[in-house]
């Protein structure tokens, strides 16, 4: 670790009716990569914003590189060498690698755009961090992780002496993570200093230095990583241990019925050949790769995209699934990774919301019964106690957990006995977490089945009672939690590539 | 301003709405100090009922669609359409006034039709299939009546009996109609599974489809439901004005978004409000008369509107802006 | 995944290497051509290709400049009836207050790019939906120029007029026959516009702002200049195309002009722009342009009236949409 690059001190940010900053201190070093935590609403992403000038300050210093400075656009930030990698990747797919990177400062020759040089120039980028990246190619073509690759050459690009990554890996493979981290250390090592915010706690201690946490907009506390333990950060961040305990047995009662059957399953590149088994009061993790085709298969399952051929049984009959409609009149409901894109309706109440999926149940005729529609809303707002001012309150004031629980309420309004939880705590914060296990759990107990797929090995070695691996759109294993390790895990979720 | 809007009645009718009323009585209190009490009596309001009608029935259908997140500006000419198909129907093929009037409705609904089918079932952006269904029906009425106008019959002539919809001696009849629609269409909006679904997927069409929801029988609902208000309108624009002509009618399209835009609904779909809807359209006929009252070029009465949709949805966009 | 990716560039069919859409249109120009020259005896004049040139050249003009917006993932609505109110006012100063023709058409072109900043504002500044403000500014255009000359039809000079020399910016007599040079200046306009849309900031912002307005913005870019500049260039154009409708038409009407859009964005349609921005170019534009001026010429050959040329040229924007539409779908499926 060197010198100090860059300090925050004081900072302070109120937003009308929020004290989002309390004035915040952080202190970052060159050669170090220093953690950023909390939960969410903590205010990381608003500090890192102040720093970046999209928010001004209302109060305290920043110090860069020895001298007082505020930049009042992310363009100023970057001039400076300050650079943000954005959580949500910040691609123009219709433009190519080269004309991406170099958006907003191109080459030019006269008043034409010297796109010879800008490739030349990305190569010798992607060069620099040892990266097989065509300069030419058209940016949607990459994956995922190429593209987050292009953000991060795009950031070097900018002669950045402080990077700051917003949850880089939310989007990416455990292999592209691993790439991630050695291009991090090459960072580290020529000098730069890097803010990582994360909610991945495992990877804090591989790759972090420092830690400083963060806590409803206030500062807690910073600490050296390898002093301290995982549940000394949790502990700064919530200040209360949580978590369900791991399951380490198949909890499905012996001889439980198979509720769903799914057989050859066929939709597009994504989903080839695909089939297993669903038992009642059964959880069923879904582990792979982001990109191995598991949400593509349960979008496939619930109509939500076209089927190219294949079988699904439900309590042993064969049914005819084209449409979510159809889905949903079958018994299933499905919990998207992208609540607020394919799950809530924001500007909508929480009651609207509940009986959203049925309000057949709540209409005599063409017309809503507002009373009952209300009484059930309050009885699972009751029964899932989400934290709401009132079933008439918009979605959108409510936090990620609670949404999630709107979203489960319409599915059990709707008495669906197959639930489909694609990544049910993405983007919740940790206290929130536990309390959706604890639901999940439950709802198996009383005779729900439900598929759980997710990204996050500790999460599918905690709920699942059985696991199936996939890896590029074909099912490459199963499992029993009894047998599931780690490493048997990711050796079947990477069968297929090299 | 923040212990106005607690106030009990404020809560209930909505601040936007009574600003509005306000703003249309000190619209005609203006008119009439500038025509030196001219403008005021009878006669005027009732030439200003006669252009809220049919502006009032556009505008509701247009609501609905807005609504869904949507926009038809077709509305104009596919009224003329239906108003010079029936009347045509009428005068030359001798078809009955009572078929002519029900000629009038398909013809509204055969566009709502094809323009929900293409935006619901197809994706294609609405105000592409509004610029398509506005040529179309524009070529289709010049080709159906040979670029003919089409005079419909006064009221002692055969078939006039049509014109009682509007007013019956004294009695402003096509109040009473608009006013009953816009109660069935609000409790449409509000009280059934069709306004729910249609509101719903106006603020987030894809989490409505997950939910097993059909989303495109209900967005084609909106429109067809717009196409069928559109062909009432027809009728109120002739019992008011008689005569149309081909090629024309889309100088109404933007009056109809005015009144919608203003009474509240929202570009962005999901929030729309049926007596908000009302009272602009009031607004938008007052000022036509007031601008005829006053000798003014009818053509500002384009630019005006046009300037009132800016403002009421950039004030929209504001409003969102500083939600978020 | 990236050898995949690498001989995709390989792999392309004839057509794309071809230009893709652009040149299936390019194939159905010629084929309508052949059609309505098989159909009808009177198609296969000189005077008849004359005519296609005609009309192509306004539409042509307003089709390359609401490329740019269309680029943007927008779309400009005023191009056909603020073309009326600019030739309109341009008019009315030469014939009636004595204005030399160059300051006419000066005053023409510099409307246009008036309303284009205005347009540009609303959506950019403003975040109006670009339909709206644009039909707002189609009204207002259109009430403007009617207000603004008293509801009369204003002829600008005729050929054997004093300033009458402006016409033969796009047709000249020569021996008896009419030349119509004006599609020189078309390829020329088209060839300028293609190197600023593929080798100036000015088009890869527009192109940028298309694809990811919010990912342009965060990379420093000056997002809301280049958004407004894109109307800009769309009013500049709509301007140009006045000039050449008050050359090659006798005289201009007030009211006149709505459903012109429709033939300028139903060419950029049809020649390939994408309604959901980023995708497009000048040239398949261009192509797109000649299919509805062939429809608009050709149909009257075979016995329809102009009225069936409003119904066919809105149910063939209906068919490119839906085109663009299943490509896209095909492509995610990818």
């Amino acid at each position: 670790m060197g010198e100090v690059i860059l300090t925050m001190k004081g900072i302070d940010k109120s937003f009308p009716g929020v004290h989002a900053l309390d004035h915040v201190d952080l202190e970052v070093r060159k050669g170090e990569v220093h953690a950023l935590m909390g939960e969410n609403g903590a205010g990381k992403s608003t500090l890192m914003k102040v720093l970046t000038g999209i928010y001004k300050k209302d109060s305290g210093t920043i110090t860069y590189e020895g001298k007082e400075v505020e930049f009042h656009n992310t363009r100023e930030a970057q001039d400076a060498g300050v650079v943000i990698v954005h959580q949500e990747l910040n691609m123009l797919g219709h433009l190519t690698v080269a004309q991406n990177i170099f958006i907003g400062r191109e080459f030019k020759k006269g008043i034409r755009i010297d796109d010879k040089k800008m490739n030349e120039e990305a190569r010798k980028l992607f060069d620099r961090m040892h990266i097989d990246i065509d300069p030419t190619e058209t940016m949607s073509h990459l994956t995922v992780g190429k593209q987050q690759m292009c953000e991060i050459a795009k950031a070097i690009s900018h002669e950045a002496k402080v990077i700051i990554f917003d949850e880089p890996s939310a989007a990416l493979t455990e292999a592209e993570i691993e790439e991630l981290f050695k291009i991090i250390r090459d960072l580290r090592d020529q000098g730069l200093g890097i803010v990582y915010i994360s909610h991945r706690m495992d990877e804090i201690k591989v790759i972090t230095d420092r830690v400083t946490v963060m806590r409803d907009g206030a500062y807690v506390g910073t600490l050296i990583t390898k002093d301290c333990t995982k549940d000394d950060i949790i502990n700064m961040m919530v200040g209360r241990v949580i978590y369900e305990d791991p399951k380490t047995k198949n909890m499905t009662p012996p001889g439980a019925p198979v509720v769903l059957k799914v057989e050859h399953l066929n939709a597009g590149k994504m989903v080839q050949d695909v089939s297993f088994e669903l038992h009642k009061g059964e959880v069923l993790g879904f582990s792979g790769l982001m990109g191995a085709g598991r949400t593509e298969t349960m979008r496939a399952l619930f109509g939500a995209d076209p089927i190219d051929s294949g079988d699904i049984y439900i309590n042993g009959e064969k049914v005819n699934i084209k449409s979510p409609q159809d889905a949903v009149k079958h018994g299933i409901g499905y919990l998207s990774e992208d609540r607020k894109r394919f799950g809530i309706v924001v500007q909508k109440t929480v009651a609207e919301n509940t009986t959203m999926a049925d309000l057949d149940e709540f209409s005599n005729g063409p017309f809503i019964n507002k009373k009952k529609e209300n009484e059930i809303a309050q009885k699972f707002v009751d029964s899932l106690a989400t934290k709401t001012p009132g079933v008439d309150q918009l979605v959108v004031n409510l936090s990620g957990g609670n949404q999630q629980k709107v979203v489960i309420a319409k599915w059990l309004t709707r008495n669906c006995d197959i639930l489909i939880f694609d990544e049910p705590t993405r983007g919740i914060d940790v206290g929130a977490k536990n309390e959706i296990y604890k639901l999940m759990n439950q709802l198996a107990a009383e005779g729900k089945a439900i598929i759980m797929v997710s990204s996050e090995m500790t999460e599918i070695l905690r709920m699942s009672d059985r696991i199936v691996v996939m890896c590029e759109g074909k099912k490459t294993g199963e499992l029993d939690i009894s047998e599931a390790t780690q490493e048997n895990i990711m050796n079947m979720a990477t069968r297929e590539i090299s | 301003m923040e212990s106005i809007k607690q106030n009990p009645l404020v809560k209930k009718v909505g601040f936007n709405r009574i600003v509005l009323c306000i703003v249309l009585l000190l619209m005609y209190a203006l008119f009439c100090g500038l025509t030196g009490g001219a403008f005021f009596g009878m006669r005027r309001i009732m030439s200003a009922l006669n252009y809220a009608y049919f502006l009032g029935f556009l505008s509701l259908a247009v609501t609905f669609v807005i609504a869904t997140g949507g926009i038809d500006f077709s509305i104009g000419p596919v009224m003329f359409c239906c108003a010079l198909i029936a009347g045509f129907c009428f005068t030359i093929h001798g078809v009955p006034m009572g078929a002519a009037l029900v000629i009038s409705l398909v013809v509204g609904v055969a566009f709502g039709l094809f323009n929900g089918y293409l935006v619901a079932y197809w994706d294609v952006p609405s105000f592409i299939t509004s610029i398509a269904s506005m040529n179309i029906a524009k070529g289709l009425a010049s080709v159906f009546t040979k670029t003919q106008s089409v005079s419909w019959p006064q009221s002692s002539a055969e078939g006039g009996w049509f014109r009682n919809f509007v007013t019956m001696g004294e009695i402003p009849v096509g109040l009473i109609i608009l006013l009953v629609i816009a109660v069935i269409c609000a409790i449409i909006l509000n009280q059934t599974k069709m306004g729910r679904y249609i509101l719903s997927l106006g603020s987030n069409k894809e989490a409505v489809r997950l939910s097993g929801v059909n989303v495109r029988k209900w967005e084609m609902s909106a429109y067809v439901l717009c196409g069928l208000l559109v062909g009432i309108s027809a009728i109120f624009f002739v019992g008011a004005y008689t005569t149309v002509q081909p090629g024309y009618g889309d100088t109404y399209n933007n009056e109809a978004i005015a009144g919608c835009v203003m009474g509240g609904t929202s570009m962005a779909g999901g929030l729309a409000s049926i007596s908000g809807t009302i009272i602009g359209v009031f607004i938008i006929s007052l000022l036509q008369e007031g601008i005829m009252a006053l000798g003014l070029d009818k053509n500002l009465q384009l630019i005006i509107t046009g300037l009132i949709v800016i403002v009421a949805v950039f004030a929209d966009v504001v409003a969102r802006r500083r939600k978020n | 995944m990236a050898n995949k990716s690498n001989t995709a560039g390989t792999n392309r069919s004839f057509i794309d290497r071809m230009g893709g859409q652009k040149f299936i249109v390019l194939i159905l120009v010629i084929v309508m051509f052949i059609f309505f020259c098989a159909m009808s005896p009177g198609f296969r004049k000189y005077t008849t290709v004359v005519s296609i040139l005609d009309y192509s050249y306004y539409i042509a003009l307003m089709a390359i400049g609401v490329t740019f917006p269309l680029l943007t993932a927008g779309v400009d609505l005023s191009i056909g009836t603020g073309l009326i109110c600019y030739s309109l006012i341009g008019g009315l100063l030469v014939r009636q207050h004595g204005w030399p023709v160059a300051a006419g058409m000066l005053v023409t072109v510099l409307l246009g790019i008036a309303f284009g900043i205005i347009n540009g504002c609303l959506v950019a500044l403003m975040d109006l939906p670009p339909f709206l403000a644009t039909l707002c500014t189609c009204m207002i255009t259109r009430g403007f120029g009617a207000m603004v000359v008293g509801g009369y039809g204003i002829p600008w000079p005729a050929a054997a007029q004093e300033g009458g020399w402006f016409r033969s910016i796009f047709k000249i007599q020569m021996g008896g026959q009419n030349i119509p040079i004006g599609f020189l200046w078309i390829i020329l306009l088209v060839i300028v516009m293609s190197f600023v849309l593929n080798h100036t900031k000015m088009g890869r912002y527009t192109r940028a702002i298309g694809s990811n307005k919010e990912a342009t913005r965060l990379s420093g870019v000056n997002v809301k200049f280049y958004h407004i500049m894109a109307y800009v260039i769309c009013g500049l154009f709509a301007g140009l195309a006045a000039i050449a409708y008050s050359a090659i038409f006798a005289t201009v009407q007030p009211g006149s002009g709505a459903g012109f859009e429709l033939d300028a964005i139903g060419g950029a349609i049809v020649g390939g722009v994408s309604m959901s921005g980023a995708v497009g170019s000048i040239t398949g534009t261009l192509v797109g342009v000649f299919v509805i001026c062939l429809l608009k010429t050709g149909l009257p050959f075979i016995g329809l009236t102009a009225n069936w040329q409003q119904i066919i040229t809105g149910l063939v924007l209906i068919a490119a949409v839906l085109f663009d539409i299943l490509k896209r779908k095909r492509e995610a499926g990818k």
